[in-house]
């Protein structure tokens, strides 16, 4: 098999970093791996952000009265504002935008994605959504919530409503560019050998994504246009008042926001089988059941988006037919899980960092998609529904899954993207305490909203007050582990030692160019064979890389 | 079909309520104290997922955890030889989940019939939700006089509810019940407890047992306020407690109006009034009797400062005298605003009568015999105790 060993590249010492200077090199590039990089700091830039403002909530409600420091109205502008920024800002695009852009068309043996100026194109409406977003918190915030129920949405006094759906929309035409960029891709840029069934994965995830991106967003666009159509000359589509139906405006958002929440889990769930595959050293458990399963999601995301209304005075015949879909959607997330556990089974598990990660996953994950099942359920979601039980299991999802997910591909490919090393001692250290603090801030949680406590409170009942500090000190716990990732991982960029083309012993094709990877990705085709078969690398202790072994026998496709 | 079963769950329960008592169940680790005749069915629901949750997560995580350390690299092995695939094992893993779903499924559908399906004999009371607080309305006419909810035991009780604004959700944790309340419609919510709450008739609110309701449904700057207590009355003394909401404050004698009827009646203005100077949705009662009889503070901003109190309050002004200030504002809070404050104040035209008026009126005059929280604790007039 020919390979792209850093010795063997005719412009070794020339990567995708040094091949152009300059700002403008970076402001107008076509690159993926940039424009990977551009997403990748603008995302970390609002989870930043959108932290601070949770950090606030969370210490808002280590008492349970009024407190001076915040009132009412601004802690819901917080609460908002950390929802919209976390799931518009962050989550929505970081693991299609940053790590998607950078690795999709480098697994898939292309030289770029198919529209490389519509991707480039996707970035600038991101930061143009994210300007609309300042723009409306200076012009005087939101209290909507990041749902934008109707008809608070469209009579609260704050002004910065108009100018942050504005935003959201903008935001969404980004993630439709980034799907349609990567369908095409799949579909057409895949060279010689590179079958369905050959891709990683991941691209499988992706794909999915992308397929939900371009069907389902335009419905958020239009339901948003609506709003700001009503708030702003008065015409009635949703307020009672004027012949409209607030319960249709959740039934046009949750038609897409709950297809959202797999295309913030799904790409996830693609990192997840990498790093479990590649760190386990083993073809991976039952390829075709997880690529399906990807699939099915996909389909099944947009026949279940009632399960969000079995309060809201939808007929009762509705919430029976969306409970019985809803538990149709359970079944391909749980054969995932059993999957990436088999795969475990008789692997040579490296516990690094990354894998830590996606041991952590698999573990939040159980516990989200677990507390998904009496929320699916008519009765007990009654009881559920509304309270901090959702909250946390929408954040053991969203964040304790997707975000793990890639915080754990970061630094999967941390050394592909920047040619370093990363301390795996620091980084074991703060994935412990991300993981501690996360579990502290988020279970207690779950008691509360069992018990009743309602969500997006600014005061409660004092006795779940003991609850509400544990849960606080999780939080700093979580922000204090994310700290330490962010120093260590801003040092390595600097201090770090060189990595080599395969730190892990991976075998999709991004380990067979160097670290960081040339411009063109490849200088020759690249030769395609099963991602996740491990049998031909061997340990090269001068490079402290993996490399193909020459005297292997030859692999071959198993699954 | 549905509605078939719709008919058959509700026939059975309408007759099962009359003659069973359901127990209140205690609160445990994950559910607090169950209180209505659904609990227990919500209850086992919950605890059936739970269990088959434990029983997942026990498996999955153990095994993960004695794959990863038994597992584990110890040098750099490159290659490891598992099965890359195993089908009968994979479908079983399909099947299993796939068969326990259905079963969940099914509690949970059954119980929620009963959840919709008010009993024909259901005793009705009318919610009215507000930006930032509660109206329950009687078959007699009589409204709550302190907003709480009363309710009668041993019989199934229906909440007609509609919001006057935006959307509320009435939520009762102990009821196990909860139900959004969408302007322009009416929605239903119903329950029947059979246990009576102690001590609501004592004057002591620490000596009191209720059942919290919540709203459920974030509505704006003071949604966490919109609170009612629940209290759970034997038949007979709801009836006494009934009769009396009609007519109580006819009983009241001269002072007492404002020194008994005030601090009820306080009970709905709190969420946006303090009466201690602190900052809130609407202005503060303190000094406001002041302010608007031309006293310190009379040169106060109203209409985005076009007025003051002193021009719009007075003999041959807008308002003749304070008093039809005080009550104009409560009737029709949108004509004159208060800067810095917002129009957020909805009207109580309909919800207070002129009797109720002048016990605000009462109370905003002799603010400095209430605390902080509104209990009278004047100068010694027995008349105010029940």
């Amino acid at each position: 098999m020919t390979t792209l060993t850093p010795s063997g590249h005719a412009a070794s010492t020339d990567n995708y970093l040094t091949f152009t200077r300059g700002i403008k090199s970076w402001m107008f590039t076509l690159d993926h791996k940039r424009i990977g990089v551009m997403y990748l700091i603008s995302v970390l830039a609002s989870f930043f952000v959108g932290g601070l403002f949770a950090l606030i909530v969370r210490t808002k409600l280590l008492t349970p009265g009024e407190v001076t420091w915040i009132d009412a109205d601004q802690y819901n502008q917080a609460f908002t504002l950390h929802g919209a920024i976390m799931v518009f800002l962050v989550i929505i695009p970081s693991i299609p935008g940053a790590l998607g852009n950078f690795v999709l068309p480098i697994m898939l043996g292309a030289k770029d994605v198919a529209f490389p100026r519509l991707n480039l194109f996707s970035y600038y409406l991101w930061i143009t959504g994210a300007l609309l977003s300042v723009y409306a918190l200076l012009a005087g915030g939101f209290d909507t919530g990041w749902t934008f129920y109707t008809p608070y949405s469209t009579s609260t006094e704050t002004a910065g409503v108009i100018p942050v759906v504005m935003g959201v929309f903008v935001l969404g035409f980004s993630s439709i560019f980034t799907g349609l960029n990567f369908v095409v891709t799949i579909h057409k840029l895949r060279p010689p050998g590179m079958t369905w069934f050959r891709m990683p994965l991941l691209l499988w995830a992706l794909y999915a994504t992308a397929l939900i991106q371009v069907l389902a967003t335009p419905v958020l666009g239009i339901t948003l246009l609506l709003l700001i159509i009503e708030r702003a000359f008065g015409i009635g589509i949703f307020d009672p008042g004027m012949g409209g139906d607030p319960v249709l405006f959740q039934h046009f958002f949750w038609f897409y926001s709950h297809p959202a929440v797999y295309i913030m889990i799904l790409p996830g769930m693609g990192i997840i089988s990498e790093i479990i595959a590649v760190h386990s050293h083993r073809q991976i458990f039952g390829y075709r059941f997880i690529a399906f399963s990807s699939i099915a999601i996909a389909v099944f995301s947009f026949l279940v988006w009632g399960h969000h209304m079995f309060t809201s005075g939808q007929s009762p015949l509705m919430n029976v037919v969306f409970s019985f879909i809803t538990f149709s959607v359970a079944i391909p997330s749980a054969i995932k899980v059993f999957n990436w556990l088999a795969t475990l089974y008789k692997g040579a598990i490296a516990l690094n960092t990354a894998m830590l990660y996606g041991l952590a996953f698999m573990f939040l994950f159980t516990i989200g998609g677990l507390t998904g099942l009496p929320l699916g359920t008519l009765n007990t979601d009654i009881h559920l529904h509304d309270t901090y039980f959702v909250v946390a299991h929408f954040h053991y999802v969203m964040m304790g899954s997707a975000l793990i997910a890639m915080i754990g591909g970061i630094h999967h490919w941390w050394p592909k993207m920047f040619g370093v090393m990363f301390s795996e001692f620091w980084g074991r250290i703060g994935c412990t305490l991300v993981f501690v603090g996360f579990n502290v801030a988020f279970f207690t949680q779950f008691m509360l909203g069992s018990q009743g406590m309602p969500r997006r409170y600014y005061q409660y009942q004092p006795e779940f007050q003991t609850y509400h500090i544990v849960s606080t000190m999780g939080a700093y716990c979580m922000a204090l582990g994310f700290f330490l990732t962010g120093a260590y991982l801003l040092h390595s960029l600097f201090f770090g030692k060189k990595a080599p083309a395969n730190p892990w012993g991976g075998r999709s094709l991004e380990w067979q160019c160097t670290s960081p990877p040339p411009h063109d990705n490849f200088s020759t085709t690249p030769s395609v064979g099963n991602p996740y078969d491990f049998s031909d690398l061997r340990w090269n202790e001068a490079e402290q890389g993996y490399e193909v072994d020459p005297n292997a026998a030859p692999a071959k496709d198993t699954h | 079909m549905i509605h078939l079963l719709l008919q058959a769950t509700s026939e059975s329960q309408g007759q099962a309520a009359l003659s069973t008592s359901v127990p209140v169940s205690p609160a445990d680790f994950w559910l607090p104290e169950g209180a209505s005749t659904v609990s227990p069915q919500v209850d086992f629901a919950f605890q059936f997922v739970m269990w088959i949750s434990y029983f997942f997560f026990v498996l999955v995580i153990g095994l993960m955890v004695y794959f990863a350390i038994k597992y584990r690299q110890r040098g750099r092995e490159v290659y490891a030889r598992g099965p890359s695939h195993h089908t009968m094992l994979e479908l079983g893993w399909t099947i299993l989940p796939t068969i326990l779903c259905v079963f969940m499924f099914w509690f949970g559908f059954r119980g929620f019939i009963d959840l919709v399906t008010p009993p024909q004999n259901a005793y009705q009371i009318d919610v009215t939700a507000q930006k930032w607080f509660w109206n329950f309305r009687y078959p007699t006419g009589a409204t709550s006089a302190d907003s709480h909810l009363y309710v009668p035991a041993g019989r199934p009780v229906k909440l007609v509810m509609r919001s006057e604004d935006v959307l509320h959700a009435v939520f009762i944790p102990a009821f196990r019940v909860k139900k959004d309340i969408v302007p322009g419609r009416y929605g239903t919510l119903w329950f029947q407890t059979d246990h009576v709450t102690e001590g609501w008739n004592e004057s002591d609110p620490e000596k009191q047992k209720f059942h919290h309701l919540f709203c459920a449904e974030y509505c704006g700057k003071d949604h966490s306020k919109m609170y009612a207590k629940v209290f759970v009355l034997p038949q007979a003394d709801f009836d006494l407690w009934l009769e009396k909401q009609g007519r109580w404050m006819d009983e009241l004698k001269g002072d007492e109006l404002w020194q008994v009827a005030g601090p009820k009646l306080y009970g709905r203005c709190a969420s946006c009034h303090t009466l201690n100077g602190g900052a809130s949705t609407g202005p503060t009662w303190q000094g406001l009797w002041t302010r608007v009889s031309g006293g310190a503070g009379s040169d106060g901003k109203l209409d985005n400062g076009k007025e003051t109190y002193a021009s719009l309050i007075g003999a041959g002004k807008a308002f003749e005298n304070p008093e039809t200030y005080v009550r104009n504002s409560i009737l029709n809070p949108g004509q004159h605003i208060v800067v810095p404050f917002g129009n957020v104040m909805p009207t109580f035209k309909g919800q207070l009568n002129d009797k109720a008026i002048d016990a605000i009126i009462g109370m905003m005059k002799n603010l400095d015999q209430f605390d902080a929280k509104g209990k009278f604790i004047g100068s010694g007039v027995t008349a105010a105790a029940k």
